[in-house]
């Protein structure tokens, strides 16, 4: 019963994470506001990231529950490195993943710093309003 | 027993993350829709630790919780607080 209920977990996570992001694209396409822009591409990143982690899970035979890849006796022993192998979760996408969070935090920052930019230059964080003054601009330039 | 509770969290802290995605994206007074993703992370960090991670949430709460809140919150004190319709 427990492998059964553990892939049902493991599917719907799958899909309610495909949900968050179908909604946080929508939010970094469709919504006018540039900040609006930012949180959704927060909450783009970060399923992104779990999708990765949700990778490198693994699903155990029996009763047997995934451990995180962490050696908890040292010096360890040869059949303690046997059943470390035997149970824990992939370590490459969890590292990879730290990496990925750190780089998404040093965009977001970048990115906050145009939108100041952005906001003390036309006045507005409104990308329809921006896109008008755009526009007016070239005319007058012609 | 650790392994079904483990799992019921997971599939809780899903549901709720979906929940408030949907309300980050929606609303238009930015500082409740910052809220609404701080929530998010949150809910995040729990799958991550069930999903037998810890050494992301214990960065990815400071991130997530921490800092993106805090240079969001300050881009909306200099900017606007609501969006246009």
């Amino acid at each position: 019963m427990m492998p059964d209920m553990a892939r049902f977990v493991y599917n719907s996570l799958i899909v309610i994470l495909v949900f968050n992001t179908a909604i946080s694209l929508y939010g970094i396409l469709a919504r006018p506001s540039l900040v609006k822009k930012l949180i959704a591409l927060t909450i783009f990143s970060d399923s992104l990231n779990s999708f990765a982690i949700l990778v490198g899970y693994r699903l155990c035979k029996g009763f047997e529950q995934p451990v995180p890849p962490i050696v908890t006796r040292i010096p360890p022993t040869q059949e303690h490195i046997s059943k470390l192998i035997a149970t824990a979760v992939d370590p490459l996408p969890q590292a990879l993943v730290l990496t990925a969070i750190v780089i998404s935090l040093a965009v977001l920052a970048f990115l906050a710093a145009l939108t100041l930019r952005i906001y003390y230059v036309s006045g507005t964080t409104d990308a329809r309003s921006l896109a008008l003054m755009r526009a007016r601009a070239a005319v007058e330039g012609e | 027993m650790t392994g079904l509770v483990a799992l019921l969290l997971c599939l809780i802290m899903g549901v709720i993350s979906l929940i408030a995605t949907y309300l980050a994206i929606v609303e238009r007074d930015l500082l409740k829709a910052l809220l609404f993703s701080a929530v998010q992370s949150t809910a995040y960090a729990f799958i991550y630790y069930s999903l037998a991670a810890p050494d992301i949430v214990l960065v990815y709460i400071p991130v997530a919780v921490g800092l993106y809140p805090l240079l969001l919150l300050i881009v909306i004190k200099k900017t606007e607080r609501y969006e246009r319709p």
